[in-house]
């Protein structure tokens, strides 16, 4: 990087994060990439690079990217939202060389030792099992560390500077996502007590306190780029933190179907699930409604400019509000209810859903503070928009939207003829997997996740070199 | 004492498309609600358009009717599906009305 405007530590911090962020964010890719080759080529890296090994990476990865460039985020608006420098902010760097550090020994573990003796070392040293949270213990305790520090430095930042609306929820919401990490750390031998422990921590930070998150980055985003009133944006943030936990929390019953936990979770999970969406709904509007408003004040005033003060990160930010809608709305309403989860539960419509409700709902928007984070970091006034950002935009959309299509097909195939026809037997089972449709849905899968790697790779040069750019109001 | 059991009614495999279309238009038609109630009332759109708003909003009520009943629900989950309905009914108009005090409070 040439010049650095970055005048605040906690800034200088958050472009760290931001940093190891995105090369885990391209590992995700990579090992997806992997994974979804050996779908259409089962012999590929065969007992080198198993299929199982492959997507543990992947979607562990992807938890790990995204929790990186959350802590990022706050680093990131911390100076702005409190007008102080970030308390502890020493420590702060401390525990990001050691977050780091146990990752990557985490992702070398997995790569280069990958299964264990299947006893208690095996959960420490190794894996513990459970699907997105397959971290060891031993990192798990480092994660616990780690966050509580990250915690701190938010409290204390928060308590001793101005703390506005959006500095208020964080508080509460990283607090909360932070605590939920913890019910996922027990041990049980019995596995409907360890799903229904470890669904707290992806169900409630997926559809409760990462939303809220994404809601608190959403009022930032808005108040930056395109001067949004402080007073309305808080209030909608308000709303839809309401919203978001009044529909989220109890919303966990749809995990609960058939798992072994009683049947009283159906109606509490059918009726959640329903009034999920609302929220999401409500964000949308939120972000176009706050647009239109600060534009037709501007046009009102005979400024023919847009309000926007960063083209490529508000595209991003405008792409989570539907994405977060479509991904997570109408691909996870699919399939919410019992009476057709019993169908989809464990076919492709899932992947489907996981795939462009986690795009959509967060990669969208961390992407968006990365090129906030460029903006800054290089003095710019007013960014717009390059070629490669343009490139890399709808690369990686379309190929997301392309891989989810893709997957849909091949789900939709197994519910009629894996589950509905063949009543979800082995046999079945195979069945499903032979027919043409899941073949091809699993050779266009691939073809879209290339064009989404590449469309990385064009993001990655763009977040390098878009602030040398000379077009730029500075 | 033998505990009563829930068991589902079997779907149709035909119904199957019917149901993924007709879920995925719940929130696509609800959405259009929502959007252009918005509009209409931050002017970007005339107030001719707001009757649309509201057919949007009886076709998510169709929508909601034609899943539900393909998949079988039961009496409970009917009456969720309605209070869904209804509570997408009064949503833009509450997320307005404070949007429009907040509005006023600061501008004036």
């Amino acid at each position: 990087m040439a010049n650095n405007y970055l005048t605040s530590e906690s800034k200088k911090l958050a472009t760290w994060y931001f940093t190891f962020a995105a090369i885990l964010f391209g590992a995700q890719l990579l090992f997806g990439l992997v994974a979804a080759i050996q779908f259409v080529v089962p012999g590929f890296l065969f007992e080198i690079l198993d299929f199982s090994v492959a997507r543990m990476v992947h979607i562990n990865a992807l938890v790990v990217w995204m929790v990186f460039a959350m802590m990022g985020s706050v680093y990131w608006l911390l100076p702005d939202e409190t007008g102080i420098e970030t308390v502890g902010i020493g420590l702060g760097k401390l525990l990001y060389w050691v977050f780091v550090a146990a990752i990557t020994v985490v992702v070398l573990v997995y790569l280069f030792v990958q299964v264990g003796p299947a006893d208690i070392t095996t959960i420490w040293f190794i894996n513990e099992g459970r699907e997105y949270l397959e971290a060891p213990r031993w990192a798990d305790i480092g994660i616990v560390i780690v966050v509580l520090g990250f915690i701190y430095n938010l409290y204390a930042t928060g308590m001793k500077g101005n703390r506005s609306g959006i500095i208020t929820v964080l508080m509460a919401d990283m607090l909360a996502f932070a605590g939920i990490y913890l019910a996922g750390m027990g041990y049980t031998d019995n596995i409907s007590m360890d799903q229904f422990w470890w669904w707290w921590v992806i169900h409630m930070w997926v559809e409760a306190t990462w939303e809220v998150f994404v809601g608190s980055i959403a009022a930032y985003g808005l108040i930056t780029m395109i001067g949004a009133h402080r007073k309305t944006v808080e209030m909608w943030l308000w709303i839809e933190v309401a919203m978001l936990f009044g529909s989220g929390i109890l919303g966990i019953g749809h995990h609960y179907f058939w798992i072994g936990t009683p049947e009283y979770w159906w109606e509490i999970g059918a009726l959640f699930s329903a009034l999920e969406p609302l929220p999401l709904v409500a964000m949308f509007i939120h972000v176009l409604y706050d647009w239109g408003k600060m534009q037709g004040e501007q046009d009102a005033q005979g400024k023919e400019v847009s309000v926007i003060s960063n083209k490529p990160a508000f595209t991003w930010f405008v792409l989570n509000a539907f994405g977060n809608f479509v991904g997570a709305g109408i691909w996870g309403f699919f399939h919410t209810f019992p009476q057709v989860n019993l169908y989809t539960h464990g076919t492709q419509f899932t992947s489907a859903h996981g795939h462009l409700a986690f795009f959509g709902a967060y990669a969208t928007i961390l992407i968006g503070m990365f090129y906030l984070a460029v903006q800054g970091k290089n003095g710019i006034k007013v960014m717009y928009t390059t070629k490669k950002s343009i490139w890399a935009t709808c690369m990686i959309f379309g190929g997301v939207l392309g891989m989810t299509a893709a997957l849909t097909m091949a789900g939709y195939v197994q519910v009629l003829v894996s589950r509905a026809q063949m009543g979800a037997t082995w046999a079945g089972y195979f069945d499903g997997q032979a027919g043409v449709w899941f073949a091809q849905g699993m050779d266009w899968r691939l073809i879209m996740g290339v064009i989404t790697f590449v469309g990385f790779i064009v993001l990655m040069i763009d977040l390098l070199s878009i602030g040398k750019a000379a077009h730029h109001e500075r | 004492m033998v505990q009563e059991a829930l068991i589902l009614q079997d779907i149709q495999i035909d119904d199957f498309l019917t149901i993924f279309v007709s879920s995925g238009l719940v929130l696509v038609f609800g959405g259009f609600y929502v959007g252009i109630y918005t509009a209409v009332k931050t002017k970007l759109l005339k107030n001719w358009a707001m009757p649309f708003a509201y057919l949007f909003w009886i076709l998510t009520c169709y929508c909601f009717y034609l899943m539900g009943s393909l998949m079988h629900v039961n009496d409970f989950t009917a009456k969720a599906l309605m209070v869904a309905a209804i509570g997408l009914l009064l949503l833009p108009h509450a997320v307005y009305y404070m949007q429009d005090q907040v509005h006023k409070k600061n501008e004036h």
